[in-house]
């Protein structure tokens, strides 16, 4: 059934080549609202990577079982349970981003690349392949979250993981931070940048003009 | 799918079953991890109360908590101590304890909290001797998109500020999120009550602070705040009596 150049593909085709967010355009809010600094992105990519991949895995285990008419609520029960044990496990471990984090990984819940993967793909799958899909769109969602947050804070604040990299001019140093950045909606323009950078080599992505 | 999904037995087996699954997964992690996160709650305070009495590269917080600072009780009203546990306060949800706090009419609301507690921690700084040379005043009020939580630091005149400190907000980062900057709040240390934050004329006028560019309302919001905890409302009996040497 599952051969190693299946599973290849689906655990690394969403990172480019299927991208959850340059691509199917999911799950864009939390990628403007935690994106100001890497650490935070970085936090909130393995939570979600972590939630798509075992609310995959768990729904695909009772696929058989789920009556398609509460599906949906099936699907949110699980994925709500493993948000809030990720978010439980945050706050007992690294306090001070889960303070910064809260409400965004509250929000994981609602994010469209769960609950996409979820209907679309572990509903139809089996378990193995499943948790593969979720770890890829994860990491999917991923690349394009520590791209956007590794312009933001580098251009933004001038450090990197709160580490300075340019020094600022408020510091006596000489870099003028780009406020913009700070903006949650900048990531907008990043997001684009990413996309029109990622269709420039995957042709393929670019919609047929109507 | 097999079409005895659909019936409803079925149906209604598998969202309980499920239902409970995940109570008691949620439950466990909840009960399991409670102890680290209350223990970091606590921590995290502690580290902010050492941060507003200045110091700095704490290693171990518990303990130069334990050996730095007295925490002790006040009544709001009298500003006198009281025999309460200072770890019982939490600065979000204490003030919605109806038994230990009331509710501010609007018109004396000026710092947008809605109630307090009719007692509040307050932590004395002891220098090289016993003397204590620093009170830490836990304040809250609101800024831009929700109630920041600070510590005021004061001197034992009552009247001077060593130093501000927010541990816990909403505002935007990079703008409003300022408040939380060393260097904004390096410039509060030495002013003197009663503080205004002006727009960019503060200077070297002790009672006056640069208010933080792009961030109007949050720079009101921590004025309001300062006016609120510092008047008579607020922590201004307590401090009268700092003023007349309670503390030492």
């Amino acid at each position: 059934m599952a051969n190693t150049k299946e599973m290849k593909e689906v655990l690394f085709g969403p990172v480019f080549a299927n991208n959850p967010i340059a691509l199917q355009v999911l799950g864009i809010c939390s990628a403007l609202a935690v994106t100001s600094s890497l650490k935070n992105a970085l936090i909130m990519s393995i939570a979600l990577t972590l939630v798509t991949a075992f609310s995959s895995l768990f729904i695909s285990m009772i696929r058989n079982h789920i009556p398609s008419s509460v599906r949906i609520i099936v699907q949110m029960t699980i994925i709500a349970s493993l948000v809030i044990v990720v978010d439980q496990v945050l706050q007992a471990v690294v306090y001070s981003t889960a303070k910064e984090l809260s409400t965004f990984i509250g929000l994981i819940i609602t994010n469209c690349i769960v609950m996409g993967r979820a209907e679309a793909y572990a509903m139809k799958s089996p378990p193995t392949m499943s948790f593969l899909d979720g770890i890829g769109n994860g990491l999917g969602y991923s690349v394009v979250l520590l791209t956007v947050g590794f312009v933001r804070e580098l251009f933004g604040a001038g450090t990197l993981f709160g580490a300075e990299i340019l020094p600022l001019v408020s510091d006596g140093g000489w870099y003028r931070p780009m406020g913009l950045l700070i903006m949650p909606f900048s990531s907008f323009f990043l997001v684009g940048i990413f996309i029109w950078i990622l269709r420039i080599y995957k042709k393929d992505q670019v919609e047929a003009k109507a | 799918m097999s079409s005895n999904n659909e019936s409803i037995g079925k149906t209604l087996g598998v969202v309980v079953g499920l239902c409970l699954v995940c109570a008691i997964v949620v439950s466990f992690a909840s009960v399991q991890l409670r102890p680290l996160q209350q223990a970091n709650k606590i921590k995290d305070v502690q580290r902010n109360i050492l941060t507003a009495a200045g110091f700095k590269d704490i290693e171990n917080v518990e303990e130069t908590f334990k050996a730095n600072i007295e925490s002790r009780v006040i009544d709001m009203k009298t500003g006198e101590f009281v025999d309460v546990d200072p770890l019982s306060f939490d600065f979000e949800s204490t003030k919605y304890d109806a038994e230990r706090s009331f509710a501010l009419e609007k018109e004396n609301d000026l710092a947008g909290i809605q109630r307090m507690t009719y007692n509040s921690p307050v932590y004395l700084v002891k220098g090289d001797g016993s003397d204590v040379s620093t009170v830490i005043l836990p304040i809250q009020g609101y800024g831009l998109w929700g109630i920041m939580f600070g510590f005021l630091a004061m001197d034992e005149d009552g009247q001077t500020i060593k130093a501000i400190q927010f541990f816990k907000h909403k505002e935007t980062a990079g703008l409003g999120g300022e408040i939380e900057n060393p260097k904004w709040t390096a410039t509060w240390e030495g002013k003197q009550l009663p503080i205004d934050i002006v727009k960019g004329t503060a200077g070297n006028n002790e009672h006056k602070i640069d208010g933080l560019s792009g961030a109007t309302l949050t720079s009101n919001g921590v004025d309001n705040t300062i006016d609120f905890w510092t008047s008579e409302k607020g922590f201004g009996p307590f401090l009268a009596k700092v003023r007349k040497g309670a503390l030492n």
